[in-house]
């Protein structure tokens, strides 16, 4: 255990994100999917985003490969990840070269991103060669292992091509191919959508011990509160582009601090326990073209709205190792106190 | 209410170097559905879930077993006159998105379906607009905001309520949701969730809830019925609460496992099953259907089906050799 924490401490790179804007060209004029977010992966943690769709979190993911499409435009912030430097200062060749070596991803859907035509074995082929892998018999010896470790005929998955392969074997192949060329940053982008139960318990155990062994700093994006809370070691929880709130996950689920996350964990229907206290978010997510202009992005579902949420933006507050961002979430205590009273 | 006995049926896929193979989907399913009842089909995919209720719509054909529905069986009828029976069972699909055709205003999507029902039920013509407009209010929307607007002008969550109250337009004994919420946001599944559990309470209709999330369909239904599928065959059926909580099969207790733990607000089971490999397709017959993946199969297993039956000491019934309950679903920090 110390052998491995320490091994941990000198791999895993940190990454902090500084104030970070991307915007979008709409008809409306530029709008911003991620506003001014600031995000610290601490190194070798698994952090979780998890976001509605239209939160900015794929985006924000994105951003750390410094890979947002036009009509999307990283407009301001740093993304420093160590060993590498500011992301988004790479260009060309440097940026390439960083993507799959530094930085491994595992797109959202990967059954989707891997090529119909060429069998996985020829995919990792030429990810060797567009890196300059020297030891080609070497790279596809460390996937057979990783697929391996992952519970998979190695051999027999090479010499497949995607639609023999099962969604989770998929999935598996996408962490494979991400991890191949030793990355030590990764990101998932929805690692285990569209899987089964059982499959995503799998996954969601495999991603937690490849993290562990290989002493990588992983990022996970998601909807899914329940796939987060089961492998991340800290919870940001993204809503209209900001990030409203980050702590360890224990506290984040155990304590939430702002009403967006409250409202989250109340509407997320449970196994055991009085179902009468779920309740549903009032509203209805923002989109991009119906983002506030001023004042707070969750105002408009937001229970504990006061006359300051119109107008001013709350700002992220960071105490005793949780970021928040909301006018209302210092008065928690007191007005659970007052619902007693009621 | 709409019974089924022995609901058998096999895909039969073609193609491959040694020609058609028999994928069999169901293998002789029994069921009930009351009017006003919730029953749930739980599995992953490949359980045949998604192809009962199909067959339960009229949707698809079944090879072997009867479907009865109020005191009817089907196989006595011509095709023809089975619809006015089928009629009584509408499908709510899984996907919002396509299920709505663009081209149309919901005005449009919601008008032909209720001229048709009101030349069924001898109403004056001037009923449909009225009944439009209460239909989608029934379903938490403002008609005023929704009648004239085309489907990609509303967000996932309102068409899928817009999907409902198009259901709704034949006046259905039984609904049934596929999936019904898998692709809606997280923050507004619940409210569809609710409106389903409202409509069970208001309008004495059924819902037949099939999805691979155990902790919606007990909020469906927690005192409906949940059927438990593993490759066709019914492994574990009774009272919802009673599954979740004392459950017997190694397969409902795997799905039961696989459930995240939301660390913070609750701890894992003390005794949470994982299966000892993942599933494949293509599998052979013979012996126990989960023989292969339980941890807990025997000789036995391997070489005698189970059939799904009720010991006298357990409330549900199941199809097991050896079981066992396992305390294997998350408790609560506070409890």
């Amino acid at each position: 255990m110390t052998a491995n924490t320490a091994a941990r401490d000198i791999e895993a790179p940190g990454v902090r994100i500084r104030d970070l804007t991307v915007v979008y060209k709409t008809p409306a004029g530029e709008l911003p999917a991620v506003r001014g977010v600031d995000l610290a992966l601490a190194p070798g943690t698994i952090t979780g985003v998890v976001g509605e769709s239209g939160s900015g979190k794929s985006t924000l993911a994105l951003s750390l490969l410094n890979a947002v499409q036009p009509p999307g435009r990283i407009a301001a912030g740093s993304v420093e990840i160590d060993g590498l430097g500011d992301v988004l200062t790479l260009r060309g060749e440097d940026l390439r070269r960083a993507r799959g070596r530094q930085v491994g991803y595992v797109f959202q859907a990967a059954q989707n991103s891997l090529n119909p035509l060429k069998t996985i074995g020829k995919q990792l082929l030429d990810l060797g060669r567009s890196h300059e892998v020297e030891d080609l018999r070497g790279l596809v010896r460390e996937a057979k292992d990783l697929l391996a470790r992952m519970g998979m005929d190695g051999a027999r998955v090479l010499d497949s091509y995607q639609h023999e392969l099962s969604g989770g074997m998929r999935q598996r192949v996408g962490i494979m191919l991400a991890l191949v060329l030793n990355a030590k940053v990764v990101v998932l982008d929805e690692p285990t959508t569209a899987l089964d139960m059982i499959t995503q318990a799998t996954i969601l155990r495999i991603i937690r011990e490849v993290h562990e062994e290989r002493a990588l700093t992983t990022l996970v994006i998601t909807h899914d509160v329940g796939a987060v809370a089961e492998v991340a070691d800290s919870l940001a929880v993204m809503y209209g582009g900001r990030v409203v709130e980050h702590g360890p996950v224990t506290e984040v689920l155990g304590e939430a601090r702002h009403p967006y996350t409250q409202g989250l964990i109340r509407a997320i229907p449970r196994l055991t326990g009085d179902l009468s206290l779920a309740r549903a978010l009032p509203g209805r997510p923002p989109t991009l073209g119906t983002l506030p202009a001023q004042g707070c992005v969750f105002r408009e579902r937001c229970e504990r709205r006061m006359e300051v949420c119109e107008t001013d933006e709350p700002v992220a507050v960071n105490r005793d190792g949780r970021t928040v961002a909301c006018h209302a979430a210092d008065r928690h205590l007191t007005l659970i106190k007052r619902k007693e009273f009621v | 209410m709409i019974t089924g006995t022995g609901i058998t049926k096999v895909f039969k896929q073609r193609g491959g170097v040694l020609g058609a193979r028999e994928v069999p989907a169901l293998r002789g399913v029994d069921f009930a559905i009351a009017k006003g009842g919730a029953v749930s089909f739980i599995g992953e995919s490949g359980s045949g879930k998604t192809t009962l209720g199909r067959i339960i719509a009229g949707l698809e054909s079944h090879d072997a077993g009867e479907i009865v529905i109020d005191d009817v069986p089907m196989s006595s009828l011509s095709h023809r006159r089975r619809q006015p029976y089928f009629r009584r069972v509408q499908l709510i699909h899984q996907d919002p998105y396509s299920a709505l055709n663009p081209t149309r205003t919901i005005h449009q999507t919601l008008e032909a379906p209720l001229k048709l029902r009101a030349k069924q039920t001898g109403r004056p013509r001037s009923w449909v607009d009225g009944r439009a407009a209460e239909l989608l209010a029934m379903v938490g929307i403002d008609p005023g905001y929704v009648l004239p607007r085309y489907p990609h002008q509303l967000s996932g969550g309102m068409r899928q309520r817009v999907v409902i109250a198009r259901a709704l337009t034949m006046d259905p004994e039984v609904l049934v949701a596929d999936e019904a919420v898998s692709m809606i946001d997280v923050s507004l599944r619940l409210g569809i969730l609710a409106l389903l559990k409202d409509l069970r309470e208001r309008l004495n209709v059924g819902v037949l809830f099939i999805t691979h999330d155990i902790a919606t369909a007990r909020y469906i239904g927690d005192d409906g019925e949940l059927y438990v599928l593993y490759r066709g065959q019914v492994v574990e059926r009774g009272a919802t609460e009673k599954i979740i909580a004392d459950p017997v099969h190694p397969y409902t207790q795997s799905l039961l496992s696989a459930i995240p733990v939301l660390h913070g607000l609750e701890r894992p089971g003390a005794e949470r099953v994982v299966p000892r490999e993942m599933q494949r397709e293509g599998e052979p017959d013979g012996g126990c259907l989960f023989a292969r993946r339980c941890p807990f199969s025997t000789e036995r297993c391997a070489n005698e089906m189970p059939v799904l039956a009720r010991e006298e000491d357990v409330e549900q019934e199941y199809a097991c050799f050896h079981p066992r309950r396992r305390s294997v679903i998350p408790v609560g920090v506070g409890e």
